[in-house]
């Protein structure tokens, strides 16, 4: 109860920055769930910084709602401890941690106006009157709503709706909120806004969000960092750019991005790459150095605006492109890579005339069991459909995962 | 298409309206039927004769009659006893319905089905069944005197107390039935929002769960209010001569003094009253509607 007076000055104080502005906000450790056979969440645990925007990415049934009622108080962890602000929540009431939880299903109050609705929180916590007021006043303000105090949620749109709802969390600047889903039943354009308008508050106010979407492109623009979710377990948790450069996982790789699998052996390794002799092309490729025993097998990932069309013996692998889609600033493009017998023939004819025919046929030819790869390019000088290629890639840019995962 | 339509203008158009209204009265007429028969023609036969005289002369001294002295009081008991049946079963039954409410749909039903299913046995039984509750001998008062609370045994019949007891009890499967409809009609996340901003229960069951029920709880008030005006025999059996309520006055008019016209005027009169009970409720419902608005 003391540690809890210590953060309550704050919600006195209009405009002040969350208590703790120094420091973790929030840290969840072994955070275990648990629905008869079926593990929901699975030994979660994660830091979270004061002021840092914190997304959960996964697909349905990943245990990312589960994860976030537990720190809210809705739902009890089997085992595994969760505290805010130095202080340990695990056994508390809803009611008594202190944070802001923003709902899917807005769950605005009927019987109360916007206004009320809004007010709520502070009355809870027995603000005066003309200061009720003025804070209000001041939040609708800022979700661009002033006009709309005196009605009723129902009047309202769902977008319109929304930012009730966000008003009501950020008005009492609880030191964390939590939103699960938020924006899920709006359409692609309000979406678009509002992600700007939750992310530019949170900045503003210096708020720590946790943050739960399915929506790989909201997660990148939103997040400071993201917990990518699968089976109720964390597969990682790191930077937008961390998660896109560095996966740890092949799984990792594939949910943000979409990479390009290949399987391979390492061949060589040096002190500043690892060699890795392609499966189907028999090509060599050239990666960072990761710490993996030579003929060991691997799995390449590589995302698909990382791989570089290039004059077909500089690449670690040739093939024909089979598609190729202008979708604005790059071509989207499709390379049936030649397989390692049929890659001597079709390297003797690569000749302008027939590169045309000979492309299609042996397209044809390799078309069954030879991987096709995925290729974002710019749009300037894009490969044409048939063309015959070669596929580079910055060892940088390429990741290895040891065994067979992947596609 | 468009010249012909230029060419004849509304005339058609009113004959295709015109043929639609006729389909439509024909397939009102069973119901508009049905209603004249059974509804506006008792009621309207029941006004001739309030205030139609013995020899057929136009009169007001039937109302005369039934506001004054006696009939006066009568009519202020069943308004009071009335008003207190509503106020019982309003309050049991919002507990009762809240309580099942929370239960798991299975004991749910089953806990419904015990407050209902006694609304199938006569009336007249559930009555009898309450005398003997209540009598001198009967279980209440044995276990009050059991549990040697003083002054027992009580006299727990043919006075006020058993009246309202009767009729709450009757009463009771509906204002439930409506109450459990409202309450399980309620968004339970609406009060882990309420919980999540940091209310704790008795905040959050006034300022969010009461006015989310509170329109069931006029509706369900009122119900119970309206059928105890009329109610007729569990007063009947159950009270004393001063609980005498308007239906058993119109029973005695009728049956003892073959006074119709008397009955009819009581008849309209508890008709009124009827109105009025939801006049009111309507009107207060709007009031507070009017006052949330004009305050935001
Ligand atoms: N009350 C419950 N009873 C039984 N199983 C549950 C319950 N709630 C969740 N689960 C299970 O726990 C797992 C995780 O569910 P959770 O709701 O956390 O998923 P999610 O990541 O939020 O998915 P979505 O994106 O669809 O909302 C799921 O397999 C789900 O079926
Ligand atoms: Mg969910």
């Amino acid at each position: 109860m003391a540690e809890f007076g210590v953060s309550t000055p704050s919600v006195g104080v209009a405009g002040a920055k969350p208590a703790a502005s120094t420091g973790k906000a929030l840290s969840v450790v072994a955070l275990r769930k648990t629905y008869g056979d079926a593990v929901a969440v699975d030994e979660a645990s994660m830091e979270i910084a004061a002021g840092e925007f914190v997304t959960f990415l996964g697909a349905s049934g990943s245990g990312k709602t589960t994860t976030l009622m537990m720190i809210a108080g809705f739902c009890e962890p089997d085992s595994g401890t969760i505290t805010v602000g130095g202080r340990d929540v695990t056994r508390l009431a809803p009611q008594k941690r202190n944070l802001g939880f923003v709902f899917q299903q807005y769950l605005l109050f009927p019987h109360m106006t916007v206004g009320e609705n809004v007010a709520f929180p502070l009355q809870l916590r027995g603000v005066p009157k003309e200061e009720i007021r003025r804070r209000v006043g001041q939040t609708l303000e800022m979700a661009g709503l002033s006009g709309f105090a005196g009605r009723r949620p129902r009047e309202l749109s769902g977008g319109q709706q929304q930012r009730v709802a966000l008003c009501r969390a950020l008005v009492y600047r609880p030191p964390v909120i939590l939103m699960d889903e938020p924006l899920g039943a709006l359409d692609k354009k309000l979406r678009d806004q509002l992600q700007v308008e939750i992310k530019t508050i949170q900045q503003e106010l210096g708020l720590t969000v946790i943050y739960v979407t399915h929506d790989q492109e909201e997660a990148l623009v939103l997040s400071d960092r993201i917990a990518v979710m699968r089976n109720g377990r964390i597969e990682q948790f790191d930077t937008p750019r961390e998660l896109f450069e560095r996966p740890k996982t092949a799984f990792v790789a594939d949910f943000l991005g979409a990479a390009n699998f290949l399987p391979g052996r390492v061949e060589q390794q040096s002190d500043a790459h690892t060699l890795v002799r392609l499966d189907h092309s028999g090509g060599l490729l050239k990666t960072r150095r990761h710490d993996l025993a030579a003929g060991v097998a691997v799995t390449v990932a590589v995302q698909p605006g990382r791989l570089r069309v290039c004059p077909p013996d500089d690449g670690f692998c040739t093939g024909t492109v089979e598609t190729a889609t202008y979708v604005g600033s790059v071509v989207r493009a499709g390379v049936r890579i030649d397989s390692r017998d049929t890659s001597r023939d079709t390297s003797r004819d690569t000749s302008r005339d027939t590169g045309r025919d000979t492309g299609r046929d042996t397209g044809r030819d390799t078309g069954r069991g030879a991987p096709l790869l995925r290729l974002e390019v710019p749009a300037g000088r894009g490969p044409v459909t048939g063309e015959r290629v070669g596929i580079c890639a910055d060892p940088d840019d390429v990741n290895l995962f040891p065994g067979e995962q992947g596609r | 298409m468009a010249a012909t339509l230029a060419g004849v203008p509304a005339r058609p158009r009113r004959l295709l309206a015109s043929r639609r209204t006729r389909i439509g009265i024909l397939y009102a007429l069973p119901a508009v039927a049905y209603l004249l028969a059974l509804f506006v023609y008792p009621i309207f036969s029941t006004l001739l004769l309030s205030v139609q005289d013995l020899d057929g002369s136009l009169t007001l001294h039937w109302y005369a009659d039934a506001l004054t002295g006696v009939n006066l009081s009568v009519l202020f008991t069943t308004l009071r006893i009335a008003a207190e049946t509503a106020l019982f079963s309003l309050v049991i039954g919002f507990l009762l319905a809240n309580a099942i409410s929370r239960l798991r749909p299975l004991p749910a039903a089953l806990a419904m089905l015990i407050v209902v299913v006694p609304h199938f046995i006569s009336a007249l039984v559930r009555t009898y069944g309450w005398i003997i509750m209540l009598g001198d001998k009967g279980l209440v008062n044995q276990l009050l005197a059991g549990l040697g609370v003083p002054g027992a045994p009580y006299q727990l019949l043919y006075n006020e107390i058993g009246v309202v007891i009767g009729t709450t009890a009757m009463m009771l499967p509906y204002t439930v039935l409506l109450l459990y409809g409202v309450m399980r009609g309620v968004d339970r996340r609406l009060l882990a929002a309420a919980a999540s901003m940091g209310a704790g229960r008795l905040v959050i069951f006034r300022r969010v769960y009461l006015p989310l029920v509170a329109p069931g709880l006029a509706t369900a008030g009122l119900l119970s209010f309206i059928l105890a005006l009329g109610y007729y025999i569990t007063p009947a059996l159950m009270g004393g001569p001063n609980q005498t309520m308007i239906a058993s006055l119109i029973n005695q008019q009728v049956m003892k003094q073959n006074q119709w016209n008397g009955a009819a005027a009581e008849g309209v009169i508890l008709l009124l009253l009827t109105f009025a009970g939801l006049l009111l409720v309507k009107l207060v419902s709007s009031l507070g509607e009017a006052k949330k608005r004009s305050a935001s």
